[in-house]
């Protein structure tokens, strides 16, 4: 006999639907499953002859063929074992079917995704987020998902979800009972950072930490150029205290990556802090961007609507940095490879540290340099111009000396910090309502020339500037931004001079490009 | 008949080091140094040792030089020889052991203007550098600034002149077809059209250890003074400062912290006796020159911040950190502050993070 169950597989973050077609017929005792199925897939055979075993149920020693259709699609992973092993009951006619032996209507009901154990426990999958989105797009009703991932099931309404922790459940729901779906609750954006440091315990650096302040209120890349002991690893650690809430729509689009990723969070289901990763030197450009066969996410897509921090910049391969030019400017990274070409979100901050030189103490009150000039323009020139291009504000973060370290003078703490970053990022929102633009970051040509109009006197003073502060002219639109953001730190409806003055101190590589 | 100036090209182009053939010419006129090798095998008879001789003798062809004008007028390279009424006068004062031929590309007009070089460590410091970019574009108002191409402090110099638009002149220790470092090429391109590069080695030869420590001596040689702005130890720029005194040229000295190693060179110059350097106007006062100014500094009005830092920083000079503890005010106030009175042009940062009161 043949049975079909639906369940649901992922394409990057596109969610489509699954039949796994279960067939039993005469011949020599064997288990093959075809449509395109990975290694991952193709085990699923023993632990769906285990859990089938192991549950109390008859294994049948026939010729058994599972169909996974669509066939010309691959299947990664372990999310068909329960849609198989149900598959495998129906047609053996042990579960799902009435008195004259044809399939319950109630089997058709529902799409099942899990894992199994050989115990025959359901066991925690990836990217049920992003399936049940899908799924309910396509009018799809109820859904079973394992027990362990109710809590990113929670916060997706208009459809019924089911949790089932062991096989015997699951083979109770297609037999008819009536299971009660779980609970949903209300997406909560209340966060609580939880910053590795803070801002307060930061001695000095007043001017890089006014620099991360206006570079988290308007999500600016920004670049910490100083010399080792500066503390640029630190300042960057206080980011996530400082940067502003997320909005439900960020909140969902940053879960489902982490869904997918398999890196969620297990109690609170969903991303509710803005991502901060820091990947390695060494981490390679897929890890980074994203690939594989598969065509996995990459670091790039964990950090949407987050940071992503790479400290000590040039020291990562320049085949790496260059790739990061498309997310940086689209806010997505395609992804392509034979089998498919897949995009993901990437709608990062970049946050990145330097030393002036190889030897780290170019311009260094306390140490002498000993680069040359042509070790130093080498060290600079593994950062691409185009890739500086897209990083709004430049610091200088100097070595601290012992006054500073023991000086008692009170700073600020993150949360205070927070507070005004909050409510700058809330003006922008509701400036750029309706639109893609999340940020003044993402600001394009046209919104700058609306958003960003100088007075006469602005304009004067910013002309001076470039004159004699040696601004390059690659730097205007970045300057114009920043100072939008300053201006709306200070609640101001235009952007005026005292904004301009701030914003062109935040463009030292300029100079020393100059 | 051939030119008297096509024999300094003979000269030029024979090997022979300048400083022998000077010793020479001193004895025997040109002309007949050149008459006298058509007649003669016998290198005894003016006391030459066999090896100069048969270098003068290898290139003493007239179509070789004739080939060999030809071949500068197709590279688009000019000459002068120490006959030229274009001459640098300076340089044919016999303290300076005068180049036989000056291969050039630019302008050589500038050459008569007052003079003064700039020269320094290839590793500069920060502190070096702000000096040449902030003093020299100054300096470079009033005289036409001299310096070898190098990387570091010549560079900047040449840079800074030509960001006034300057005069610079530009003395390789290699042919002009060889210049060096490869990421001053750029520069080399610039001052070819806006200043001069010149040489005293036709256009193929390559740099070689000697050639820099020569070409020094015409550097210093075309100046009245040269200003060392940060030299090492054992420097190449301490060769030039050695030159000027040969030479009876000033020697000016920026001074620099005692315990950094780039600047044991020049504060010891500064004990020897050499003239200390802070600003521009230090030496053009030094030669009784007014300081051409661009533009006067008109008075402008300060506001309270503004007032504020200026009392602070004629203290002492200061971190930005400092300032934030010392004033009070708040980042994004101090950072107004500062942006406008650097506008002004009232103060700059000296080094990294380090901002002073600009004289």
């Amino acid at each position: 006999m043949l049975s079909k169950i639906k369940s649901y597989a992922l394409n990057g973050l596109e969610g489509y639907s699954v039949t796994a077609e279960v067939d039993i017929h005469s011949g020599l005792p064997g288990f093959d499953v075809v449509g395109l199925p990975d290694t991952a897939v193709k085990e699923s055979r023993e632990r769906v002859r285990s859990a089938i075993k192991n549950s109390g149920y008859d294994f049948p020693p026939r010729k058994i063929t599972v169909n996974l259709a669509p066939a010309y699609t691959k299947k990664e992973g372990p999310i068909f074992d329960l849609a198989i092993a149900l598959g495998l009951l129906v047609a053996t006619e042990q579960a799902g079917v009435d008195e004259r032996r044809s399939p319950l209507p109630c089997v058709c009901d529902y799409v099942f995704l899990g894992e199994l154990s050989l115990s025959g426990a359901v066991t925690r999958i990836n990217g049920v987020m992003p399936m049940l989105i899908a799924a309910r797009e396509h009018g799809v009703k109820k859904v079973v998902i394992p027990q362990a991932n109710i809590s990113e099931a929670r916060y997706i309404r208009g459809i019924d979800v089911y949790a089932v922790s062991s096989l015997r459940e699951a083979v109770d729901i297609i037999n008819g009972a009536t299971p009660s779906p779980i609970d949903k609750a209300a997406l909560s954006l209340e966060s609580h950072p939880h910053a590795s440091e803070d801002l307060k315990y930061v001695k000095g650096q007043f001017s890089a930490k006014r620099a991360l302040e206006i570079a988290a209120a308007g999500g600016h890349n920004i670049i910490m150029i100083g010399s080792p002991g500066g503390g640029k690893t630190m300042l960057a650690k206080c980011l996530p205290g400082i940067l502003p809430d997320m909005t439900e729509e960020e909140v969902m689009e940053t879960t489902k990556i982490h869904s997918v990723a398999g890196i969620l969070d297990d109690d609170s289901g969903v991303v509710t802090e803005r991502p901060f990763r820091s990947p390695h030197h060494t981490s390679s450009r897929i890890a980074l961007t994203g690939g594989g066969s598969s065509a996995r996410p990459g670091e790039v897509s964990y950090a949407h609507n987050g940071v992503l921090f790479l400290d000590e910049l040039p020291e990562y391969p320049r085949s790496v940095l260059e790739i990061l030019r498309q997310p940086l400017e689209d806010g997505v990274i395609t992804v392509s490879r034979v089998s498919r070409s897949v995009e993901y979100p990437a709608n990062f901050m970049l946050v990145a540290s330097m030393n002036p030189c190889p030897c780290g103490y170019y311009g260094s009150a306390m140490h002498q340099c000993t680069c040359s000039p042509s070790q130093i323009n080498k060290y600079m020139s593994r950062i691409s111009g185009p890739l500086l291009d897209r990083i709004d504000i430049h610091i200088e973060v100097d070595e601290v000396g012992y006054d500073d370290l023991t000086s008692t003078m009170e700073t600020e703490s993150s949360a205070d910090v927070r507070k005004r970053v909050n409510a700058a990022r809330a003006v922008q929102t509701a400036r750029f309502a309706g639109t893609d633009v999340h940020s003044n970051s993402q600001m394009t040509s046209s919104m700058i020339k609306r958003y960003c109009a100088l007075d006469g006197k602005s304009e004067a003073i910013l002309q001076a500037a470039f004159d004699k502060l040696g601004l390059s002219a690659r730097a205007y639109t970045r300057v114009l931004k920043v100072a939008r953001t300053i201006a709306d730190l200070a609640g101001a409806e235009n952007i005026e001079a005292q904004h301009i003055l701030e914003a062109v101190r935040y463009r030292s590589l300029d100079k020393a490009v100059k | 008949m051939m030119l008297v100036s096509d024999l300094y090209l003979w000269l030029s182009y024979s090997r022979v080091s300048t400083s022998r053939i000077n010793r020479i010419l001193e004895k025997i006129p040109i002309t007949v140094l050149w008459e006298s090798f058509a007649e003669s095998d016998d290198f005894n008879k003016y006391s030459l040792d066999e090896k100069t001789f048969t270098l003068l003798k290898r290139s003493r062809n007239v179509d070789f030089i004739e080939r060999t004008k030809q071949y500068l007028a197709d590279n688009h390279i000019c000459y002068m020889t120490r006959v030229d009424p274009m001459f640098p006068p300076a340089l044919s004062q016999r303290e300076v052991d005068p180049p036989l031929v000056l291969y050039y590309k630019g302008r050589p007009e500038i050459l008569r203007e007052p003079c003064i070089a700039v020269v320094g460590t290839r590793r500069a410091s920060q502190y070096g550098r702000y000096f040449v970019q902030r003093e020299v574009s100054e300096l470079a108002r009033s005289f036409t600034v001299v310096s070898g191409l190098a990387a570091g402090i010549d560079g900047y110099a040449h840079s800074a002149a030509l960001s006034v638009g300057g005069n610079t002149v530009a003395v390789l220790g290699s042919g002009l077809f060889n210049p060096s470092p490869v990421s001053n090429i750029p520069l080399f391109d610039e001052i070819c059209k806006n200043g001069i590069v010149l040489s005293e080695y036709p256009p193929d030869v390559h740099a070689t250890a000697y050639t820099f420590p020569q070409r020094n001596r015409i550097i210093s040689g075309l100046c009245k003074g040269v200003l060392v702005v940060e030299a090492a130890e054992k420097s190449g720029s301490l060769i030039t400062a050695n030159c000027a005194l040969e030479q009876g040229r000033d020697v000016f000295a920026v001074p620099g912290d005692v315990d950094k190693p780039r600047s044991v060179g020049t504060n010891r110059l500064i004990k020897q006796g050499a003239v200390p350097v802070t600003c521009a106007a230090d030496i053009t006062e030094y030669y009784g020159m007014r300081s051409r100014k661009a533009e006067r500094q008109k008075a402008v009005a300060l506001d309270f911040a503004e007032e504020q830092i200026m009392s602070l920083l004629e203290k002492s000079e200061m971190s930005f950190d400092m300032l934030v503890e010392k004033s009070g005010m708040t980042v994004p106030e101090l950072n107004t502050a500062l942006s406008s009175l650097m506008i002004y042009g009232l103060i700059h940062e000296k080094s990294k993070n380090l901002y002073c009161i600009s004289k």
